[in-house]
């Protein structure tokens, strides 16, 4: 604790010297000018950032004529002159007054600046697994959120949907496989070095300048303490000092249903249903309707053609001391399922102006206001509703009860009429100071803060033409959530260079609090429903609540990076955080990691060979952690059993769970080799890593015998392993005057296991945590075929049976099934992924065409079962290859009650799947064309989304984790951008 | 200026001297209570027997994975020799089908032990913190919340044993610091010694009668105390601590007419079953123990769906030659069921004629015709006629009871449950109050020891008080029989008994079962006396192997 003290009052004593040191004047000045211009077109350059070497900030920008001015203080200082997609340059002034300049288009991205956290490293000096994500999959695509962008995009991080949307917000990452079980497996996202809690679609992905992934223990573990899941490091578009420019870009477009899986309508139904229980099984309502042929598909109704619209307007520009950004964008998305709408408005502002000469003042501040309004309907019932029910009443409203004599079954289009209002606003701004420091060449300050406000609103009401309104006499719920966040930084920088040697230094101390509350109302009873949910106030019964949460961090990090002649590099860092999460003997953790680097291009032995372009090996090991679990874990808590006496309420409360003191954190083990690798002049680049990650202390929710009165405790248990192979290739394959064709290709594998659960080797069951197999690998009976009219049926491991009841594989030959006989099912970790983008270029004409897959999955498909008709076959199912006695077929077993013999028996099929995710054709005017309607930009471009899936899986998507949620999208847009 | 950076360094030396890291980082939860929060005084221990009510209440609600539809005691009632399941579906084909059905995946049976141990770990807890605990209450004020306490310990010990014989004992506030991977099954008769210190104490402390009808009161003690002696064969005691009971006059029978219906049709039997007639603060004096629900009050809303269980799916039955379903979801037809739990037709044939437990009032033989638009036609077989408005239209009476796909509407359901909500008559849930003991079940308890001490004239004189407040002749001496004891249980206390328990302790299970009830006669064999231990309670013994019933 001491130290902690001591460094934190260092470090701020620090800052408070900065802030009250007096600015000093700096030596006699003079003054450099020159023009910047292309090598190739020897065009003039505009924007391009011209620096003093080792003076931080201090620089000046070329204008529209190309031209800069700058004062230098010193004839011998060095200028570097950078610009996007050009390699940088640096030059000496030599007592020079006036220096011109050609930039190069950069052929390699080595030179090229990457955001590392808590700063920026080029990339030939970056011992780490750090990827980050090509541009184009941020730009002109229907993304309402930049992890729908990274699908694919990435080795290494694998992006998977749960189900459709308009806002697309249910998806999950997983950077390099599945470590926890009960913490989060999500990474840690940081945008503009703060870190980020809250919704992806919450930032415009258009906003979005660059996205690195830290995949590795040494690029990750400055963030040390949730650093185990990767972390995706997002810097928004900044200024650029030139004159303004001013954009548009806006799209437009629809979206249709990709695929529905094959739903058993009308007559078929009806056929099912006579099957299974004969006509006396049919309410009079079915057999009325079906008299008058009178058939709902209910997935029709459910969907309709949806829309999407954005409108982005930015604005860049600056001077010397003070760049801006602004963008304003309007989004609107009717998604696929009736009803299901998303809005989203945001704004952002990020400037930066140098003050004084040692004081840099910046600030990124975004607002957002997304309306989620709308209830859409419920798609989870909308694929087995009765196609023999009744939807719209003489009225042509939808019937509060589809079926008349089952009053359990509401009509899943319900929600289209509920009153909903869903907003939420987010404010989010980060700000800082950076400080020269004086005396001390290469010391610099940064004072980092970051505060954030989310406030969301969700009212709906339920009137009596719903059968939730109709039974309560209207019912409410009104919910108030703000979510708070605060991280105050105080980072030291150092960067010198002494002959050959390089040194950096980062230190941090950082405090980040963050809580939460949430204020329910549920009330029902009303006298009408004509005020909808503004009405609380009259109603017969109301229950209201009240929750709130909080959790702090405090953190101290330092990083040495040492460089020597750029050739052998070495990073150290070391990372101690605290969580309030964890128990008091167990709050703080460290984490250190080592990684070395070597430019095997830059020795002299390898410098005459051609066509080898660079060659870096890195090695990287050390320790990261996660802490992501939900705070009062340690606690034993009480929860609300309340009881009544007669007209009044007994608070009541029992134990429902139970407490853990040496709760702590979960700790990854990394060990990551990689090379990087450009050969052909650079035309070929890429990079190939292998890692293997242990992770132990498994934050777990263990099951536990239910005679402890609970079925589940928070621990520190087991071991799992990640084991994986990470290959990405960039190709220019064709680069011909007027045409070109690039590839971008990328392939992960990943093996998951479990080492260990409880350090006795062996399995938990209950928990199906099974060592050697993946976490949440399926397990269950093996579906094994249908018994046959050839077969003895009497006797049989299930005892008696009938001919087309299914057959459960016998697991360990006792000629008894039961439950011993449940085994791993399928194969949850594919065998690997994979992306691949190709670009196609002519004169203007530009083509992407982006292709994903997911190789060797095998899953049980819940569509698979005759289970969900329930038992009087109110609901329909999935057509199935059924057996029949003259259909002897092992599909699937005969639609019978009971033929599972009461057992779940899942059927695991491939969902293995290659899609066609975007294609994307775009024409960018040039030349006179331009300077004639005074544009610097004009393009036009049409984009196609997922337009095809191969795959063999049967039902609703591949990639779904549910297969009764709302469909993939197929989308359609044209677009143009235009800069002034 | 130098001045200056003193003045600076001395002010964030201050501002920091104040906090310290650890305060920082500590855990405080404002919005949730732990146990030491609530166990610092008298109303703590309270509310946390108000959350033991809570849990005991949670027996005749649905259990959370279908909560309106599973009833969590299903198993006491149905797969025995006076109930079956008038549906098909998974909680019903077990006590149906029995077979691979009966197996311990069967996530009901999960639900059952696990919502027992909670209970019983709530209890434990109440009962070592009043030990522990420096709290300012008198030693009487104490022994009273801790006897409420055991009671419902040992009530819960109860289900476990008659469910599934030998089970895990544990007596102590479960800890995070202390997770059993080897729990052993205690033998019965050890778990059993356990109730009897449970039960003897909640005899002591528990007042005779309360004022309040949430506290818990001797005569349900003693009641479980006599039954518990019928178990482990110590049947003086039992016939001692039964006779507490009943010559008890707290306790006396109701024999008259009273309460909210007194002036209206009915019987002295059938008012006990209606709503503001079951507590003892609304005249019951039979009630040993209520449970309490309330419509639109906090604590109140308890998801009850006795009556949604047992009322049968009326709306559906088809008369006439047009094959119309003529009666609609109403108040006078008991409300909204979905009769998955339904009487054996043996059981409704026990009752003499004149015996008021087996009149309309507590039986629904048949359905009247309240609506002109929906007449049959063709002649109503009771009347000789053409049906007509106003008609009592009668379930058939020849039929008997099997496992149907649909359930049967065309068969009678008990009214004991009758109820409904204010808000929806449709509604799946009630909200009255209901007994979950009174003392016809100890007269039943007493006969049963005066028979097996040999005592047929006591035995008959117990079955007699019965009898004769429900106005049916009297048995002879000579007459009593287990059997007889067991039909005489089934007339009074038809799905309010635990009857799988009765049949258990008197070994008649799956002999009755095979006489009585025809839905499940071909399937149940001697293995299916007990409940399987649930596979989660095994898998999660990892360290002990944790030995099954036999037969699985």
């Amino acid at each position: 604790m001491l130290t902690s003290l001591s460094l934190k009052k260092r470090l701020l004593c620090f800052s408070f010297l900065l802030v009250f040191a007096p600015a000093l004047l700096l030596a006699q000045r003079t003054t450099v000018k020159g023009t910047v211009k292309d090598e190739s077109k020897n065009t003039p350059l505009a924007g391009v950032s011209v620096m003093l070497k080792g003076s931080g900030n201090q620089g000046a920008v070329t204008d529209d004529k190309g031209v800069f001015s700058l004062s230098v203080s010193h004839p011998n200082d060095t200028l570097i002159f950078s610009n996007v997609g050009y390699a940088t340059q640096e030059i000496p002034v030599h007592n020079r007054q006036v220096i011109n300049v050609l930039l190069m288009l950069s052929s390699s991205s080595l030179e090229d600046v990457v955001v590392v956290g808590y700063g920026t490293q080029k990339r030939k000096d970056i011992t780490g697994a750090v990827v980050s994500v090509d541009k184009q999959r941020l730009e002109n695509l229907p993304n309402s959120n930049f992890a729908q962008a990274l699908q694919g995009a990435l080795p290494g991080v694998s992006i998977n949907a749960s189900g459709g949307g308009a806002e697309g917000n249910s998806v999950s990452i997983l950077v390099r496989g599945r470590k926890s079980v009960l913490a989060s497996n999500a990474p840690l996202i940081v945008m503009d070095g703060i870190p980020y809690n809250g919704y992806l679609s919450d930032i415009n992905p258009s906003d979005i300048a660059s996205l690195e992934v830290l995949k590795d223990a040494s690029a990750a573990a400055i963030y040390g303490s949730r650093a185990a899941n990767g972390v995706f490091l997002i810097t928004t578009k900044r200024g650029v000092a030139g004159k303004p420019v001013i954009s548009y870009d806006g799209y437009a477009g629809i979206q249709e249903v990709s695929n529905l899986p094959p739903v058993l309508q009308g007559e078929d139904f009806y056929n099912f249903k006579l099957t299974r229980l004969g006509i006396g099984g049919f309410r009079p309502s079915e057999l009325e309707n079906y008299g008058q042929k009178n058939f709902t598909n209910w997935l029709d109704l459910a969907t309709r053609k949806g829309s999407r619209v954005q409108h982005t307007l930015t604005a860049r520009g600056g001077g010397n001391n003070f760049k801006y950004y602004a963008s304003l964008a309007y989004m609107d998305v009717k998604g696929i399922a009736l009803n299901d709408d998303f809005k989203r408005v945001s704004s952002r502002v990020n400037l930066e102006a140098n003050l004084t000469s040692w004081l840099t003042y910046g600030t990124n501040t975004q607002l957002t206001f997304n309306d989620r309004s709308g209830e859409e309907a419920t798609f989870s019932s909308v694929y087995t509703m009765n196609p023999l029910a009744t939807v719209y009443d003489s009225n042509g409203n939808p019937t509060i009860y589809p079926i008349r004599e089952e009053l359990g079954v509401s009509n899943p289009l319900a929600p289209t009429l509920a009153n909903s209002l869903n907003n939420s606003y987010k404010f989010q701004t980060t700000n800082y100071l950076q400080v020269k420091v004086p005396f001390i060449k290469g010391l610099s300050y940064r004072f980092n803060t970051g505060a954030d406000y989310l406030g969301r609103t969700t009212n709906t009401y339920w009137g009596r033409n719903t059968a939730t309104g109709y039974e309560k006499k209207g019912s409410l719920s009104q919910g108030r959530s703000i979510e708070r966040n605060l991280v105050l930084e105080n980072i030291v920088n150092y960067d010198r260079s002494f002959d050959k040697h390089t040194i950096g230094f980062t230190g941090l101390y950082g405090y980040e609090y963050r809580n939460s509350s949430t204020t329910s109302v549920n009330a029902e009873d009303f006298p009408d429903d004509v005020l909808t949910f503004y009405q609380a106030s009259v109603a017969g019964f109301t229950k209201s609540s009240t929750s709130f949460e909080k959790e702090t961090l405090l953190s101290q990090m330092a990083r040495l990076n040492y460089s020597y002649d750029s050739r052998y590099l070495l990073t150290l860092t070391a990372r101690r955080d605290g969580y309030s999460g964890f128990s008091e003997d167990h709050k703080f953790a460290f984490f250190p990691v080592a990684a070395v680097g070597w430019n095997i291009t830059n020795e002299k032995f390898l410098s005459n060979i051609r066509h080898l372009d660079n060659l870096k090996l890195r090695l990287s090991y050390g320790s990261v952690g996660n802490q992501a679990i939900t705070p009062y874990q340690t606690l034993a808590k009480l929860g609300g059993r309340h009881y009544v006496d007669n007209d009044r309420t007994a608070a009541g409360y029992i134990p429902i769970s139970l407490s853990n003191p040496n709760l702590k954190w979960e700790t990854s083990s990394q060990f990551n080799a990689g090379i990087d690798f450009a050969i052909l002049n650079n035309r070929i680049s890429g990079a190939i890593d292998y890692y293997d990650t242990k992770t132990h202390d498994l934050l777990l929710k263990r099951a536990i015998s239910p005679v402890h009165g609970m079925d589940e405790v928070t621990q520190n248990i087991g071991k799992t392993s990640n084991k994986g192979f990470e290959f990405a290739v960039n190709s220019m394959n064709i680069k011909k005057k007027h045409f070109t064709w690039s590839t971008n290709l990328n392939f992960s594998l990943n093996r998951n296991k479990w080492v260990d659960v409880y350090g006795d080797g062996k399995n938990d069951t209950a928990s199906k945590y099974f060592i050697g197999y993946p976490v949440g690998a399926d397990f269950g009976y093996v579906y094994d075929g249908v018994y046959q009219l050839t077969d003895d049926t009497l006797k049989t491991p299930l005892g008696k049976v009938g001919a087309g009841y299914a057959k459960i594989r016998d697991v360990n030959g006792d000629n008894v099934i039961n439950e011993s006989d449940r085994t791993i099912l399928g194969k949850i970790e594919p065998d690997f992924v994979w992306g691949m983008a190709n670009t196609f270029k002519y004169k203007n004409l530009s083509l992407y065409i982006f292709v994903h897959g997911v190789q060797g999955r095998e899953e049980p498909n819940s569509l698979m079962s005759d289970n969900n008709v329930s038992s009087d076959v109110r609901y329909t199912t999935v057509v199935k290859n059924w057996w029949t006695p003259t259909n002897p077929t092992n599909d699937f077993y005969a639609n019978r009650i009971g033929a599972t013999s009461g057992k779940t028996v899942p059927i695991i099929q491939n969902s293995s799947f290659i899609r066609l995710k975007d294609v994307l054709l775009s024409y960018d005017f040039s030349g006179n064309l331009l300077e004639k309607v005074k544009l610097s930009k004009l393009r036009v471009y049409v984009e196609g989304r997922n337009l095809a899936t191969i795959t063999k899986w049967k039902g609703l998507d591949p990639e779904f984790s549910s297969q009764t949620t709302i469909p993939l999208q197929k989308e359609f847009l044209v677009g143009i951008s235009i800069s002034l | 200026m130098k001045t200056l950076y003193i003045a600076s360094l001395a002010l964030c030396a201050i501002l920091l001297g104040t906090a310290c890291s650890k305060d920082i980082l500590k855990e405080e939860s404002p919005s949730s209570l732990t146990a030491e929060q609530l166990f610092k005084d008298k109303s703590g221990f309270e509310y946390a027997l108000n959350g033991l009510h809570s849990q005991v209440r949670m027996y005749r609600a649905g259990q959370p994975s279908d909560p309106t539809n599973n009833l969590m005691c299903t198993q006491a009632v149905i797969g025995v020799d006076n109930g079956y399941g008038n549906y098909r579906v998974a909680l019903i084909d077990v006590f149906n089908l029995y077979g691979n059905y009966y197996s311990p995946s069967f996530s009901h049976f999960d639900m059952v032990f696990e919502w027992l141990y909670q209970t019983i770990n709530a209890a434990n807890t109440i009962v070592n913190r009043a030990e522990k605990a420096e709290i300012n209450w008198t030693e009487a004020e104490k022994n009273a919340i801790v006897a409420e306490a055991r009671l419902i310990r040992a009530w819960c010990y109860r289900h476990l044993t008659y469910l599934w014989g030998d089970v895990p004992l544990t007596l102590t506030e479960s800890s995070g610091t202390a997770i059993k991977t080897d729990w052993e099954r205690t033998p019965v008769s050890e778990v059993r010694k356990t109730m009897e210190a449970d039960l003897l104490f909640a005899e002591q402390y528990l007042p005779e009668v309360s004022a309040s009808d949430i506290r818990l009161i001797k005569g349900a003690a003693q009641h479980y105390l006599a039954e518990l002696y019928l178990a482990t064969g110590e049947y003086d005691k039992a016939k001692t601590v039964a006779t507490r009971v009943v010559a008890n006059l707290n306790y006396r029978l109701v024999t008259a007419r009273y309460g909210v219906n007194k002036n209206n049709p009915g019987t002295a039997f059938s008012d006990m079953f209606l709503s503001g007639n079951s507590k003892r603060s609304e005249g019951n004096t039979e009630a040993l123990w209520v449970i309490q629900n309330e419509e639109q009050v906090i604590g109140g809303e308890a998801n009850n769906i006795m009556r949604r269980s047992w009322v049968n799916r009326y709306e559906t039955f088809k008369v006439g030659n047009n094959n119309i379903s003529p009666f609609p979801v109403s108040e006078e037809n008991g409300g909204r069921g979905i009769g998955r739990l339904a009487p054996t037709r043996w059981a409704m044939n026990l009752y003499a004629a004149n015996d008021e437990r087996g009149s309309d009032h507590i039986w629904r033989h048949y359905y009247i015709l309240r609506d002109p638009t929906k007449i049959p036609t063709g002649t109503n077989p009771r009347t000789g006629v053409p049906y007509k408005l106003g008609d009592a239209v009668y379930l058939p009476t020849n039929t008997v009871e099997k496992h149907a796909s649909t359930g049967n509407p065309a068969w009678p359901s008990t009214r004991k449950w009758d109820n409904t909500s204010k808000l929806d008559m449709s509604g799946a849930v009630q909200y009255n109050d209901q007994f979950l003991l009174r003392t016809a079940e100890t007269y039943l308890v007493l006969a049963e020891a005066n028979f097996r001490l040999g005592d047929l004239e006591g035995a008959a004189d117990a079955i007699n008080a019965l009898r004769a407040r429900a106005k049916a002749s009297s048995v002879t001496a000579a007459q009593v029989t287990i059997d007889l004891i067991l039909d005489e249980r089934s007339r009074e206390l038809f799905s309010e008994e635990d009857r799988r328990y009765a049949l258990v302790r008197t070994r008649k299970l799956v002999e009755r079962v095979k006489l009585y009830n025809k839905a499940a006669a071909p399937n149940i064999t001697d293995r299916d006396t007990l409940l399987p231990i649930p596979q989660t309670v095994i898998d999660a013994n990892l360290t002990k192997r944790m030995p099954q019933n036999s037969g699985w």
